[in-house]
């Protein structure tokens, strides 16, 4: 029922209760929250806690399966002959909302919130990150590649709603056919003068909103300012996508596309499954683990979490399932030791917001949390860039974690 | 599925392959030419130089670990890196014992008493130095040239007074000699300017830069010959195990320092070319003063310590007591690390979050 950033949702069936593919399982009254929808047929068979990706243990409807329940196949075709014309503002705002969109890069912000135009923040500006700069996955590229008609109708519906005057859509240059098949679709479909393609630098994090900004646009966004208050609006691959499948076929958000990789399984690929899904389902068919698998992450390896409950469902924002094997996570490893910080200044140097990673990491552990506040703790993103090239194999992103937490905890008090 | 062999930690999850004792290794091996450079020029003295600066420092870590009752420590390596720098900074001919003694203090006082590795306010190998320079004063500027030298190669130092000329065939294994900085320090100390120049064209002739370049000179054990220093350095830098910054600044604000001296009174003033490739100057630009765990962690702050660096062993140099101001120059510069660190504060993108 915690799918999204905002309010969970409330349940909106009982027990025993019979439902249909696309009907609403949870709601809330809250302005910030998105609904959530039955991906299949079948009977509601408990409302109970179960594990999250995130938040450890949330409230969950379970549903089995009806056994006359026939897979919802993607109908990418559907958009072959798709003009704009066709939908109205207040129709495509109205379609995000009931089909209960969020932002599927990760966050999860509800779609509909922040499409929606406002008279505080008029946005101009909306770029789609198409960047998916974390290792492994490649979910949004299939997509940008199989399904590039109904992206950019996605991509031209939003722009519509939010009342956007430019798109740029920011994507990694290692992705030529993807750039090739979304240039050909907008210079052979109405309604694209306004939509350009950005090819920027392979580099993680370069799909960190801020820094997908900054390469886009060679703008700076302030520390603590989210896009929509300078006027912009950022967006997902998979996100414009779903839109499409909403507005033009009036479907609800109960499928995504989703990428299960790793050296850990046998047969990875990208698959497009109900939301909900269960780890286990996923990995049992892809042929199950291999012998050295060691670790499952949901979510991409530099920012995902690693899950230890196989019975997780997916969610919206669950781009990905990794299982990693040793060799692969190298000294990521909780056994490997840690030694002392060398200084070398090597996580300085490698920053995307110019913190001192390590300064606030050493704070954090010796429970100094005004000394980090000073180091600008909260600036900092977690995007594991310091982690990732520490010699002495200090978990710098994992303290910095854990100093925000210990940091909310006090401002509650 | 097996899944008792999973587990859970925060991410990321993947991760460079890289280790401290990757780093220390990368340096070491950047080290190699200047000591088979040095094993060429001293042969044996060398070797026992080095392997008794190694072996002492690495039983001392050992042993300190082991008091303090904490996992040995020598696996990253540290310790053998500082040894082979104290070795290659003190002169040739110093006596074994107080090779074990510097090393002991380098390692126990200088890197142990602070908790190790990475908590050192100052480079261990320079503390060493400086230990053994108070202590043994006169063993410390004892200066040899090797014996074994071609008497074919040009020479530093007045005609029918140099090595070869004069002890061609005598079987030594050194010879007491002057470096070619203390002739630098002899002319800038004269007392008339024509004495002076007597002094720089007697000992500087224009083979001068080969000598310092190749490495037949006397001076420290493995800063002679700046050749093999410079490939390891390079080495380094192709490797990343250093960044540019600090070897940059050194190297240039010593350059700059000495050109405006030598472009004043070129009479009293050598070369700064010479002055470039002479003494401890590449060995600290390359190995020394980019020890991490020593200097700033900010671009910015470790240009400034380089500059600094630089300037200090350049003054020291030529209005200084000394003939070569390295060590305490380095010794200085990480006194003022912490607050070249503070005063380099790097401001976040986008500005300072006023949150709390």
């Amino acid at each position: 029922m915690s799918q999204h950033i905002g309010a969970p949702c409330k349940p909106t069936v009982a027990k025993r209760q019979e439902v249909k593919a696309g009907d609403v399982i949870g709601d809330s009254d809250a302005f910030v929250s998105a609904k959530i929808h039955s991906p299949v047929d079948g009977v509601v068979k408990d409302i109970a806690n179960r594990s999250h990706p995130v938040l450890g243990r949330e409230l969950a409807v379970i549903i089995d399966v009806s056994e006359d329940n026939t897979a919802k196949l993607p109908k990418p075709e559907s958009f072959e002959s798709f003009n704009l014309q066709d939908y109205s503002q207040e129709q495509i705002l109205e379609a995000i909302t009931t089909a209960g969109i969020v932002g599927m890069g990760g966050a999860g912000f509800p779609t509909n919130v922040k499409v929606a135009p406002n008279e505080k923040m008029p946005k101009h500006t909306m770029i789609v990150n198409a960047c998916e700069c974390e290792p492994y996955i490649t979910c949004d590229y299939r997509v940008m590649l199989e399904w590039t008609k109904q992206f950019i109708a996605g991509v031209k519906l939003i722009q519509k709603a939010s009342g956007c005057k430019t798109v740029h859509i920011g994507i990694e240059n290692n992705k030529p056919k993807a750039i090739a098949a979304i240039k050909e679709v907008l210079s052979s479909t109405s309604d694209s003068e306004s939509i350009d393609v950005v090819t920027l630098k392979t580099k993680y994090p370069q799909g960190g909103e801020r820094q997908l900004i900054n390469a886009v646009m060679g703008k700076v966004v302030p520390t603590g300012v989210i896009p929509p208050m300078i006027g912009l609006l950022v967006c997902n691959v998979a996100t414009a996508a779903a839109t499409a499948e909403a507005v033009v076929l009036g479907q609800a958000l109960t499928h995504r596309a989703l990428t299960v990789s790793g050296k850990g399984i046998k047969n990875p690929g990208n698959f497009y499954c109900p939301i909900g899904t269960s780890v286990s389902d996923l990995i049992d068919h892809c042929g199950g683990l291999t012998d050295d698998a060691v670790k499952v992450v949901l979510g991409g390896p530099m920012m995902g979490f690693s899950i230890a409950d196989m019975e997780t469902p997916t969610t919206k924002t669950s781009g990905s399932i990794l299982v990693l094997t040793k060799k692969e996570i190298g000294k990521a490893n909780y056994l490997a030791r840690q030694t002392n910080c060398i200084k070398c200044g090597r996580c300085v140097g490698v920053c995307p917001e110019n913190l001192i990673p390590c300064d606030i990491a050493s704070s954090v552990r010796a429970r100094d949390l005004d000394r980090a506040n000073r180091f600008n703790m909260s600036a900092c993103m977690e995007c594991g860039c310091c982690s990732y090239v520490c010699p002495a194999n200090i978990e710098i992103t994992g303290l910095i974690k854990t100093g925000k937490i210990l940091n909310a905890r006090n401002n509650r008090k | 599925m097996s899944k008792d062999k999973l587990f859970v930690s925060p991410g990321p999850h993947i991760s460079k392959p890289i280790s401290t004792r990757m780093v220390m290794l990368d340096v070491i091996i950047a080290l190699l030419p200047a000591l088979l450079a040095a094993a060429y020029f001293f042969r044996l003295r060398a070797v026992i130089v080095v392997a008794t600066c190694v072996i002492s420092c690495v039983v001392t870590e050992w042993l300190i670990c082991k008091i303090r009752k904490q996992p040995s420590s020598i696996g990253d390596l540290s310790a053998v890196l500082t040894a082979i720098i104290l070795a290659f900074s003190v002169p040739p001919m110093l006596p074994v014992a107080f090779l074990i003694i510097g090393s002991v203090f380098s390692i126990a006082i200088g890197k142990m008493v602070f908790g190790g590795l990475g908590n050192n306010p100052f480079n261990p190998a320079m503390l060493g130095r400086a230990f053994l320079t108070a202590c043994f004063g006169m063993a410390m500027t004892t200066w040899t040239v090797p014996a074994n030298i071609n008497p074919e190669l040009p020479q530093i130092g007045p005609k029918g007074a140099t090595v070869a000329e004069k002890y061609q065939g005598q079987g030594l294994e050194g010879i007491t000699e002057a470096t070619p900085l203390a002739w630098t320090k002899n002319a800038i100390k004269a007392k008339t300017l024509a004495q002076a120049e007597t002094i720089i064209k007697e000992n500087f002739n224009n083979s001068q830069l080969k000598a310092v370049l190749i490495g037949y000179t006397g001076g420290c054990l493995g800063e002679t010959s700046s050749l093999a220093l410079i490939l390891g350095g390079i080495y380094m830098l192709l490797r990343r195990t250093i960044t540019w910054v600090i070897p940059v600044s050194v190297l240039a604000s010593a350059f700059i320092f000495a050109e405006i001296f030598h472009f004043f009174k070129p009479e009293v003033y050598v070369n700064p070319l010479f002055q470039m490739f002479s003494g401890g100057l590449l060995i600290c630009a390359f190995f020394i003063a980019t020890d991490p765990v020593t200097n700033p962690m900010t671009t910015k702050a470790q240009a400034l310590f380089g500059i600094g660096v630089g300037v200090l062993i350049m003054l020291i140099r030529t209005v200084g007591a000394y003939p070569e101001g390295v060590m305490y120059a380095v010794l200085v510069m990480n006194a003022f690390t912490p607050l070249l660190d503070r005063l380099c504060k790097k401001t976040p993108i986008g500005g300072v979050p006023n949150a709390a």
